[in-house]
């Protein structure tokens, strides 16, 4: 899966190592603005009425 | 396809995995708190710039505290006023919007969360929830709370610390407000919507009385009960008059 990405990015192997990087830093961004916000009320940690309004 | 390819591809699928979890485990405990840090930090900004606007919700006379209204505890040391006339309701809190500040000097001398109308996920987001259809602040009923235990800045972590005689003091911007814990916290089952009662007969409370319940989840990371604090309405005091002896040192 890696070695796949690796070798579908372009340029020398800095480029790579700088577009892997911002890939990777983009779906870190991705994951706490949507993703975890998403699935965070799913779990337990928000439930603390009485009456679940 | 080769077996090399299959043990790398499950091999990189579990580290992919795994750092997610790593990732999300950050993001409960961490990235919740600051998030909720500078959330409750623009309410109580935003609060503290309407109040000196002079637009504050509630009207400007202090509910009177009458004799006997909190239990059978008579007010502490004259802070209380004598009773009036029957003031004005305050107007109907807007949702999702903040109209107090609390403070629990038990929890921390620096302890002040903003409360918004509401308890909604949203709203327990950026500060402690106030339950709709419950009484408005020092009016008679009860004033019942909600708050996060963990997670999103910890608010009630120090919960069970509650003890009776504890102060919890408000202010709407007008008037402070302090109650005195009555019964500290008590477990119950999520279902239990008659600790937010008006009188609730589970604090030991027998009569109408200005009353305040604060609630959160028990055990700390799970859901499968609430912890309940009760206190009633002991002393109020114009801001003018300065902090309430609860919050001075």
């Amino acid at each position: 899966m890696y070695g796949w990405i690796w070798r579908h990015l372009p340029g020398n192997a800095w480029v790579r190592a700088l577009v892997a990087l911002v890939l990777a830093l983009a779906t870190v961004y991705v994951l706490f603005q949507y993703v975890f916000p998403w699935a965070e009320p799913l779990l337990p940690f928000n439930d603390v009425t009485v009456d679940n309004q | 396809m080769s077996v090399r390819v299959v043990v790398r591809t499950v091999s990189e699928l579990c580290i992919t995995v795994g750092t997610l979890i790593v990732l999300f485990v950050v993001y409960v405990l961490f990235w919740t708190g600051v998030k909720a840090d500078s959330a409750m930090d623009r309410q109580i900004d935003q609060l503290q710039e309407q109040w000196s606007k002079g637009s504050v919700l509630s009207p400007a006379a202090s509910p009177p505290l009458s004799p006997g209204s909190g239990q059978t505890q008579s007010p502490s040391s004259g802070q209380s006023e004598t009773p009036v006339a029957a003031p004005e309701p305050p107007a109907p809190y807007t949702y999702d919007k903040p109209f107090a500040v609390m403070y629990i000097p038990r929890l921390g001398f620096t302890w002040n969360k903003p409360l918004l109308e509401g308890t909604g996920t949203d709203v327990l987001k950026k500060g402690l929830g106030h339950y709709r259809g419950t009484a408005q602040l020092g009016q008679p009923g009860n004033f019942a709370v909600a708050g996060h235990r963990r997670t999103y800045g910890d608010p009630f972590k120090d919960f069970p610390e509650l003890r009776e005689g504890d102060a919890v003091v408000l202010t709407d911007g007008t008037t402070w407000f302090t109650y005195r814990i009555d019964k500290g916290p008590y477990k119950t089952v999520p279902s239990d919507i008659e600790v937010i009662d008006p009188v609730p007969r589970k604090s030991g409370y027998t009569r109408p009385g200005r009353y305040l319940t604060l609630t959160t989840c028990d055990p700390e990371w799970g859901h499968s009960h609430r912890l309940i604090v009760w206190a009633h309405l002991d002393s109020t005091q114009p801001v003018e008059a300065g902090k309430p002896t609860a919050l001075r040192r």
